[in-house]
């Protein structure tokens, strides 16, 4: 007999794992074996580039913590990235790797490294970049990713001003990553020079705002509990991708509900003209199905096209997670002609092909 | 500079940089744990460990290496911390770049590393954005580097400065760096970091005998 559930008890997660230190080299070492053709992984120095590297173009080299998969190991590919450096569960690639990687990827017509806003990877990033000038003369440029609307120290009231002026670390990098690397990969691709390149990244991260909510939280590979606790009727507001607390918690609602929770303080950051067309990202963190991210995409169209915009591409799926947090996010990003181009050419990796 | 400083001049004995290298290595595998220790009581506890991961990375970048001058030895040193996460992994390993750039001959002079204490301090400034009385390795740095300013003065007067810089982190508030999310929990109890660098620069004023 099964034991009877709904007690209230809390469920002990498991993981498939084997030394749970081992788990990232485990999976990266996995991934390019399910995709030989397109990807390699460098374990030595900690990597995944393309199985075949492409000559005369910009190199697009991104990173961060692991954990947050498809991303960024699985956008690495023709259109899109061209080196990945991922660093243990939610902990940023050291120094040292985002050098190796920065090296290895320069095809002689420099590097952009596309980071999300994060202390220690902005640190890392940046020293790679310095040793990579100074030692092996790499020109680079760098996209800061910081869409997460829930961090903006402009629309958080818990936020002090005065902590902003001390140098605060700003708005989160989350979903909108992936329209970067796209649209900066496609650039790429077609032989923009490194200033284009970097140019079109910092206008995509510019404009685009995320907003997440939670269920559950995501659960450390080896814990057993999940970062933060919700009682069944709670749903955490505003959330991070590394279990941090989100800014408020809410009533438990139905998916359109909660959904409007997310795309109406977009819509009114974004201050977009009618008429205009967004592409919108509608993103599993990690343990939500298909079936609950359809029904959350049809709420945002809805959303979007009742202010009299248009939803020009759209794009649902899991693709910048939490581990198995239970929960979805929504990144809008106004596009014109040019951006809309971009997004449309080409891509194959082993999580975005088309 | 005067006559009587016949030294200041003088490149350090041959073997500073491997006598040092290997001085940290040999020492910190003992004193992670008590550094571990301070950064539990004070911070998020993960500079014990960082500083045994980190020292590990340098003795096998030494075995593949093979490092000869004192460049080289300050290199594989650099290369181990910059291979390390956390935050002290990148400063740390910025630190001894800059310390491993300041000589021009196979060992340094003690001016030469004086230039690399101050410019190891201003990239732990620059990347770390602390200042002294943060309650960080910037307060025993500081003093180091403006002890090995002065003219004639010796590796010792730097570790004595170095000491004492460390010493007074014991009763400030952490502004800056792992303690500063603990606020008032931090006062009594030692900046490991700082800590760490009093240790490095003592150990260099021994490898210079």
């Amino acid at each position: 007999m099964m034991a009877p559930s709904g007690r209230g008890e809390t469920v002990v997660r498991r993981s498939l794992a084997n030394d749970p230190d081992d788990l990232v080299a485990e999976a990266l070492e996995g991934l390019a074996l399910a995709h030989p053709t397109l990807l390699r992984y460098d374990a030595e120095h900690g990597f995944v580039a393309r199985a075949a590297p492409a000559p005369d173009k910009v190199a697009l080299v991104s990173g961060g913590g692991s954990g947050h998969e498809p991303l960024h190991a699985s956008f690495v590919g023709t259109g899109m990235l061209d080196v990945a450096v991922p660093g243990a569960v939610f902990a940023s690639p050291t120094a040292l790797q985002l050098y190796e990687a920065t090296r290895a990827a320069d095809a002689g017509r420099g590097v952009l490294h596309i980071v999300k806003n994060y202390t220690g990877d902005v640190i890392n990033f940046t020293i790679a970049r310095e040793l990579a000038d100074e030692d092996d003369a790499v020109a680079t440029e760098v996209v800061l990713v910081d869409d997460d609307l829930a961090t903006d120290p402009a629309t958080d009231p818990a936020t002090d001003p005065a902590e902003t002026d001390d140098g605060g670390p700003g708005r989160r990098g989350t979903a909108a990553v992936v329209a970067v690397e796209k649209i900066c990969g496609a650039a790429a691709e077609a032989g923009a020079d490194l200033a284009t390149v970097a140019a079109l990244g910092r206008r995509v991260a510019g404009r685009a705002r995320s907003m997440a909510l939670a269920l559950t939280a995501g659960t450390h590979p080896g814990e057993s509990r999940p970062a933060f606790e919700l009682d069944g009727d709670e749903v955490e507001l505003g959330v991070g991708i590394h279990g941090e607390r989100g800014r408020s918690r809410v009533p438990m609602a139905s998916a359109d509900e909660l959904t409007s929770l997310l795309v109406e303080p977009l819509l009114a950051s974004l201050e977009l003209a009618r008429g205009g067309g967004v592409v919108a990202i509608v993103n599993g963190l990690g343990s939500t199905y298909p079936l609950e991210l359809h029904v959350a995409a049809r709420a945002v169209h809805r959303l979007v096209t009742a202010q009299g915009l248009r939803v020009d591409r759209f794009l649902v799926g899991s693709y910048v997670t939490s581990l198995d947090m239970h929960g979805v996010s929504v990144t809008l990003l106004p596009v014109d002609e040019e951006l809309l181009r971009l997004w449309d050419a080409p891509v194959r990796t082993p999580a975005l092909t088309w | 500079m005067n006559a009587s400083d016949t030294t200041a001049g003088d490149e350090l004995a041959p073997g500073f940089g491997r006598t040092w290298t290997e001085s940290m290595i040999a020492t910190f595998a003992v004193e992670a744990a008590r550094l571990g220790e301070l950064d539990r009581l004070s911070g998020d506890g993960d500079f014990g460990r960082n500083l045994t991961s980190a020292y590990a990375r340098v003795e096998q970048e030494v075995a593949t290496a093979r490092p000869r001058t004192y460049r080289e030895w300050l290199t594989c040193v650099s290369r181990g911390f910059l291979g390390t996460g956390g935050t002290s992994g990148p400063l740390f390993g910025m630190f001894f770049r800059e310390l491993a750039r300041c000589a021009q001959g196979d060992e340094p002079t003690p001016a030469e590393l004086g230039a690399g204490l101050a410019a190891g301090l201003a990239v732990v400034q620059r990347y770390g954005q602390a200042e002294v009385g943060h309650k960080t390795m910037v307060d025993a740095l500081s003093p180091a580097a403006d002890a090995l300013a002065v003219p004639g003065a010796t590796l010792r007067d730097a570790a004595a400065a170095a000491a004492r810089g460390a010493e007074s982190t014991s009763s400030i508030i952490a502004r800056r760096g792992r303690a500063s999310y603990v606020g008032e929990a931090s006062r009594g109890v030692l900046d490991p970091g700082a800590v760490a660098v009093a240790l490095i620069v003592q150990l260099a004023a021994d490898a210079a005998g």
